[in-house]
């Protein structure tokens, strides 16, 4: 029964976002337009925080929402006025959404039964599933009897019984604990490696966004912010709202005055050499900092964080918050002043206006072409 | 259990004692009247010591009185009264909590509204409708002037009569619509998982299969609860039986059962024969009660199982 595994495997759609926007009415408007292609079996994580629009954005594509203007085309097929059953697409609810009154059999049967699929081949497809999940055991049993991490197990597994070519997934993990939600991580990023369908999924918690995504979306207020690859987002993030969203903790942000040679912070300190000149942000993530190494820069710890792995340092320069993070080991004198370093290669330059990254700042690596998903 | 101090413990079984012979000592002494002569009762009065005659008596309230065909009026009555009202309650609290509609918010205060405005109030009105249902009709046509249009141009105005006084419709309809119902669905469709709508579209259930297939088997306790309630205030209702039945075989048997007290000066009624009557008509409510007493309580405790 080896092959069981690969009987249930969708064939990946495309999806494409042209144009789509999203108001309730005159004043509130969700999504100003976005345009955005979502590859055929690619993993896409949109990623962002509360009230940006990220769960409109999935309802739409699910046909849950109307799309105030814009098309919407899955697999080559124009959806948005489409009912969601014809559309192809699954969902995984946040808060499962199961039927209470249906076994788990039932439960992930129904969409099969509403298309009239018959008996026999209902049965034959819950069977193939609950072996994928794990949920053989439980076919018989209510969904008040499972626990949150077979609750959801049962979700995904009436998600993908009718093999649909889009899969959507509405913050399915947040409900479970610490533990479970690694487990179910893993579990995840496995299914979704042998269904291989299209995927959506919608978080707030950028670790699930780091670890299962091939793309992340980073949405702000219905605008993309950056659309990439989780390394491509890490070390290049495209604006400071992406720099301080992604990293534990976050990337520092400096403001920072250039002369045509340096760049300075308010109380004088040179923290870099740049040509341009005026305002600007500057960026470096605590775990790149450089502490004692004869750097320049100079300030005071105000407060130390362990965290066994490593140690969070909390610092201000000029008037700013400035965490440091040390590796486990290294031994730092909380009485003395400290002196830092912004090694060049780790810094990241951002427009002190509109706050979108400046290629090339300092040579080295840069920000990917926000083109890239248009 | 607040406290557990032997005193309190005593006190509150006192009180409750008290309030059990409260309750039961009025039904003791219908059912030992029921059970004695009404010779007996003349000589001594109402009976604290139960006799032989209750068979006796209740046979003389079935073959003598109108009882019950007005028994199966009160059941006809109180019957569809509650299938109607669960049935509309529940459709309302459906399209109130899961469709965006304009304005659901007033319309659910106003069906609320309902709860303050009971049969016993409008009891006048009803009548007047009830004796002319197109009365409101011929109302707004009167009041728009559209009548006098029409009779301008066909000569008479439009007087519309259809009265359902004394008949079933009649009994039930201005008991069927009121807010209670409506009320107790909504609170139960609001402990349900709120994606379950949204998940069933994506299963491709559309909104009267989701009603059917999901909704249904879910509410079924809170059907249960609300059909027993509605039942019993049927079967109990007075006022308007009184008023909007005339004849005795469109009464129903509470009705029936206060006429049995004779309108004449100076007769003594026939107070076993009544009480017997009582406990007859008391029997179907009290079944009803015991069997469906389960979903009565699951239904109003209104939880997620």
């Amino acid at each position: 029964m080896t092959a069981i595994d690969l009987s249930i495997r969708a064939a990946a759609a495309e999806i494409e976002l042209i144009g789509v926007t999203k108001s309730y009415d005159a004043k509130n408007t969700i999504i100003p337009a976005i345009d955005v292609t979502l590859r055929p079996g690619e993993f896409t994580v949109v990623l962002g925080p509360s009230g940006c629009g990220k769960s409109t954005l999935l309802q739409m594509i699910a046909g849950l929402e109307r799309v105030s203007g814009g098309r919407i085309v899955i697999g080559g097929r124009e959806v948005q006025d489409l009912e969601p059953k014809h559309r192809g697409c699954a969902m995984v609810f946040q808060n499962y959404a199961l039927y209470p009154h249906m076994t788990v059999a039932e439960n992930m049967a129904y969409s099969l039964k509403v298309a009239g699929v018959s008996k026999s081949e209902r049965a034959e497809r819950v069977a193939t599933v609950a072996k994928m999940l794990g949920l053989a055991d439980y076919l018989t049993r209510k969904p008040s009897q499972l626990s949150g991490g077979q609750r959801q197990r049962v979700a995904i597994g009436r998600a993908i019984i009718r093999e649909p070519g889009v899969l959507l997934f509405d913050e399915p993990l947040s409900n479970l604990d610490a533990q479970l939600r690694h487990d179910m991580r893993v579990e995840l990023a496995e299914l979704h490696r042998r269904i291989g369908a299209t995927s959506v999924f919608v978080t707030h918690d950028q670790v699930e966004a780091m670890t299962l995504a091939d793309r992340i979306l980073i949405l702000n207020k219905g605008h993309i912010e950056q659309f990439d690859t989780p390394k491509a987002i890490y070390h290049h993030p495209a604006s400071v709202f992406v720099a301080k969203f992604i990293g534990s903790p976050p990337m520092n942000i400096l403001e920072v005055e250039g002369d045509g040679s340096v760049l300075r912070l308010a109380d004088g300190q040179v923290v870099a050499n740049y040509s341009g000149t005026g305002k600007f942000q500057l960026g470096i993530r605590p775990e790149d900092i450089a502490v004692n190494e004869g750097g320049s820069i100079k300030t005071e710890i105000r407060y130390r964080e362990d965290l066994g792995s490593h140690e969070i340092l909390e610092t201000k320069i000029a008037e700013q918050n400035l965490r440091i993070a040390m590796p486990f080991g290294v031994e730092i004198d909380t009485t003395r002043t400290l002196s830092l370093s912004f090694p060049q290669a780790r810094l990241h330059l951002f427009d002190g206006d509109t706050g979108r990254a400046i290629a090339n700042a300092f040579g080295g690596a840069q920000p990917a072409s926000v083109k890239e998903y248009q | 259990m607040v406290e557990n101090a032997r005193s309190i413990n005593i006190a509150a079984s006192i009180l409750l004692a008290i309030g059990i012979l409260y309750i039961v000592g009025p039904l003791y002494l219908t059912l030992s009247t029921a059970s004695q002569s009404y010779e007996y009762m003349l000589r001594n009065g109402l009976a604290w010591v139960p006799g032989t005659e209750l068979f006796a008596n209740m046979g003389k309230v079935i073959h003598d009185t109108r009882i019950p065909v007005q028994m199966l009026n009160s059941m006809i009555v109180a019957f569809s009264n509650a299938l109607a009202t669960c049935a509309l309650s529940f459709l309302s609290a459906y399209a109130i909590v899961y469709f965006r509609i304009r304005w659901a918010g007033v319309a659910f205060a106003l069906i609320l509204a309902t709860i303050m405005l009971p049969l016993d109030i409008r009891v006048i009105t009803t009548y007047q409708v009830a004796s002319n249902i197109f009365s409101p009709l011929n109302g707004v046509l009167d009041f728009t002037g559209l009548n006098s249009l029409i009779e301008m141009v066909f000569g008479a105005p439009v007087q519309l009569e259809l009265s359902v006084l004394d008949t079933h419709f009649g009994l039930i309809a201005p008991l069927v619509a009121h807010g209670t119902g409506t009320f107790l669905f909504r609170q139960f469709f609001l402990t349900l998982p709120k994606d379950l709508f949204k998940a069933a579209r994506m299963d491709g259930a559309g909104p009267i299969r989701f009603l059917i297939d999901i909704l249904l088997p879910l509410a079924r306790p809170s059907f249960a609860s609300l059909f027993v309630l509605t039942f019993l205030s049927g079967w109990t209702q007075y006022l308007w039986p009184l008023v909007g039945a005339s004849t005795p075989d469109m009464q129903t048997a509470v009705v029936g059962l206060a006429r049995l007290v004779p309108d004449a000066d100076g007769q003594v009624p026939d107070f076993p024969m009544i009480m017997a009557g009582a406990v007859l008509v008391s029997l179907v409510p009290l079944t009803m009660i015991a069997l469906l007493q389960r979903f009565l309580v699951q239904g109003l405790v209104l939880s997620e199982k």
